[in-house]
């Protein structure tokens, strides 16, 4: 069911990335500015700042180009961390005029002000004081307000401003096309159509546009006509704080009482991760000490947990390598906490190794025993004996269970490399004795074959060999090869 | 051991095999129904000092439903009290573990100790000259199982006694 916004805020920064940078580095507001991606020389403008685009500088143009219109341009590569940063800031900034939020895009922001009259004001006071909150922390945000999303965005991007609930097609009707970003499909059939407005776009008739640009073409209409589509209202909410702390009303010295202290801290802190079902990955233990400073560690898990015991078992051997140096008044412990993963989806499904802990044990195992000899084998597409490749190891991978046969096979033990036996035959060329297997010599009670297999006759890996099940005098049973092209016998595996 | 890995892995558990000579054939596990996407290979190249490290390795890795130690022909010693530190590790992991080998190799530290020893077999194709090996029946005997009584001594009568073709 769609949520219904009554009074839907939307705050866009244009060219967010070169927001982002500006708000990182202030004095780039007073130049041009783009920020580009890739290795010279085929890098890229991803935004360009105001003063950059009044030179022509626009996204996605090569950096030589964007350096032949402006050659004063100020160039900056794009870093994910100040995006980030400035996209958390700016939804702190709205979190604080309204709690109702939606994230779309870094840079773009819906905020729920419906409801805001009494603390805030109208819509016009909820838009300014968004403004006023985007700029407080450095991002020059325009702001328009609307009875819906679709409508607050253009008016956002065109500089509405408050467009009234219910008059939205009205309000968007002069503002020109070029206001949205549109597919290319639509944007190159607006421009053959000499469509110039969104009131021109909305006049267009619905049928029409769904038979000549389809699904696209009504999303179109829907937009110029300033409707929503169904898309639920995704609420933001603010990353949950996983700390627990306790003040002391008497110092401790030593580290027994202080143990029993963190473990009611650290059983409130899990019984939290638990409601949430969510596991600690790392966990922060801040100490203060008497004397007005603090003891800092940080515990990075072996395995992500959510068990106090064994974590207060890790903070006990920390604490007693590096005690505080000097008595405790208060302490907190804070959790880095990550969903719980290990538990399968499926029903009925064993829960794989989790990824940390199998990369650990093959980590050792490859120490043991050598990167070639670890890991999962597919069967390689050949009928060469023995014939298999490495492939990855996938816990999640769903069988084909129809495939599985009911009744057991034989299952041959391979010796790798195939041992060179000698075998005497018979009148019928089957085999009577054979040397050199698993005892000496043992005498052939049963045999069964040949069973002549070869392969890659087309190419220079020919290969071709006679087969037989043996049953020897000394209780093995073994499965010989006779190599057709050099007549030697090898002994290929024996019967489990 | 096969029958083993494809209840594991075709219950969509993952499994281990630590083969300390290398003879594991991935075409008979496929023709048994082995998923061989959920098992990890570990080939120790006939040194049993680093089989008995790797499964000591793995029967504490959580998350492995089955752990196997094919030791071969000739297994190694294992201490008793090896035995049972193999035992409680794997037991706290949630890991089984499958000592197989041409004897004994855990003793009393093992849960269930099973004997198999062959008994017949079939031939397939004519009977003067058959031209393959199409089934071996096999005894197994359960030796000794933690909380039950050892039936070693009553071999024909044995409640945990059973037979099966392969085929």
């Amino acid at each position: 069911m769609v949520d219904r916004v009554t009074s839907v805020a939307c705050v866009w920064v244009e060219a967010f990335a070169a927001a982002a940078a500006e708000r990182a580095e202030p004095r780039l507001r007073e130049q041009p500015m783009a920020v580009v991606v890739g290795v010279a020389p085929t890098t890229r403008i991803v935004d360009a700042n105001a003063a950059a685009r009044e030179h022509g500088v626009r996204s996605g143009i090569a950096e030589a180009e964007a350096v032949a219109r402006c050659p004063h341009l100020v160039r900056r590569p794009a870093s994910t961390a100040c995006v980030d940063a400035a996209h958390r800031a700016l939804l702190d900034a709205c979190y604080g005029v309204s709690p109702r939020l939606e994230d779309v895009v870094p840079g773009l922001v819906h905020v729920d002000v419906a409801g805001l009259g009494r603390l805030v004001g109208d819509a016009t006071a909820a838009a300014d004081r968004l403004h006023r909150a985007a700029r407080s922390i450095g991002l020059p945000a325009r702001v328009g307000v609307a009875g819906t999303r679709a409508a607050a965005r253009i008016a956002a991007r065109a500089g509405l401003g408050v467009v009234a609930s219910g008059g939205e097609a009205e309000a968007l009707a002069s503002v020109s096309v070029n206001a949205v970003e549109w597919p290319d499909q639509i944007s190159e059939a607006l421009s053959r159509w000499g469509v110039a407005t969104l009131g021109e776009l909305a006049a267009l008739p619905r049928a029409g546009l769904a038979a000549r640009l389809g699904p696209a073409g009504l999303t179109a209409h829907d937009l110029a006509c300033g409707v929503d589509d169904p898309t639920p209202w995704r609420s933001w909410t603010l990353p949950p704080f996983w700390e627990e702390a306790q003040e002391l009303d008497w110092e401790i010295h030593e580290l027994g009482p202080l143990m029993g202290v963190l473990g009611r801290v650290v059983e409130r802190l899990m019984a939290r991760l638990c409601a949430a079902y969510l596991v600690a990955d790392a966990l922060e233990l801040r100490v203060a000490l008497a004397g007005g400073g603090h003891h800092a560690r940080t515990l990075a898990l072996a395995c992500p947990m959510d068990a106090a015991r064994p974590v207060l078992t890790l903070l006990e051997h920390e604490l007693g390598a590096r005690p505080p140096q000097g008595a405790v008044t208060a302490v907190a412990v804070q959790a880095s906490a990550i969903p719980r993963g290990a538990v399968s989806a499926r029903l009925g499904h064993t829960a794989p190794p989790a990824e940390r802990d199998l990369a650990t044990v093959l980590a050792h195992l490859v120490t043991l025993v050598g990167p070639d000899a670890v890991g999962a084998v597919a069967l390689a597409d050949s009928h060469r004996p023995d014939a298999f490749v490495a492939a990855r190891l996938d816990p999640e991978a769903v069988s084909a269970t129809s495939d599985v046969p009911l009744d057991p096979v034989l299952a041959l033990r391979r010796l790798r490399p195939p041992r060179r036996v000698r075998v005497v035959v018979d009148g019928d060329q089957r085999p009577s004795m054979v040397s050199g297997a698993l005892a000496p010599d043992a005498r052939v009670l049963g045999c069964a074959g040949p069973w002549r297999v070869s392969g890659e006759w087309w190419d220079a890996g020919v290969w071709g060999r006679d087969e037989w099940d043996v049953a020897l005098s000394d209780g093995a049973v073994c499965r010989l090869a006779r190599d057709l092209r050099s007549g030697e016998w090898y002994l290929d595996g024996v019967y489990d | 051991m096969l029958a083993c890995l494809r209840e594991i892995t075709s219950r969509g558990a993952t499994a281990a095999l630590v083969d300390a000579d290398g003879a594991f054939d991935p075409a008979s596990a496929v023709r048994a129904g082995v998923a061989l996407s959920r098992l990890l290979w570990v080939r120790c190249g006939g040194r049993r000092a680093v089989a008995l490290a790797a499964i000591d390795l793995l029967a504490r890795c959580p998350g492995f439903a089955l752990v196997v130690l094919d030791a071969g022909e000739t297994p190694p010693g294992v201490t008793l009290g090896a035995a049972f530190r193999l035992r409680q590790a794997a037991r706290r992991a949630g890991v089984a573990v499958l000592l197989v080998g041409r004897r004994r190799v855990a003793g009393a530290g093992a849960t269930l100790a099973v004997r198999i020893r062959r008994d017949a077999l079939a031939w397939a194709g004519a009977r003067r000259a058959p031209t393959r090996l199409a089934g071996m029946s096999t005894r197994v005997r359960i030796v000794r199982r933690q909380g039950g009584s050892c039936e070693w001594s009553t071999p024909a009568e044995a409640p945990g006694e059973r037979q099966w073709w392969t085929a």
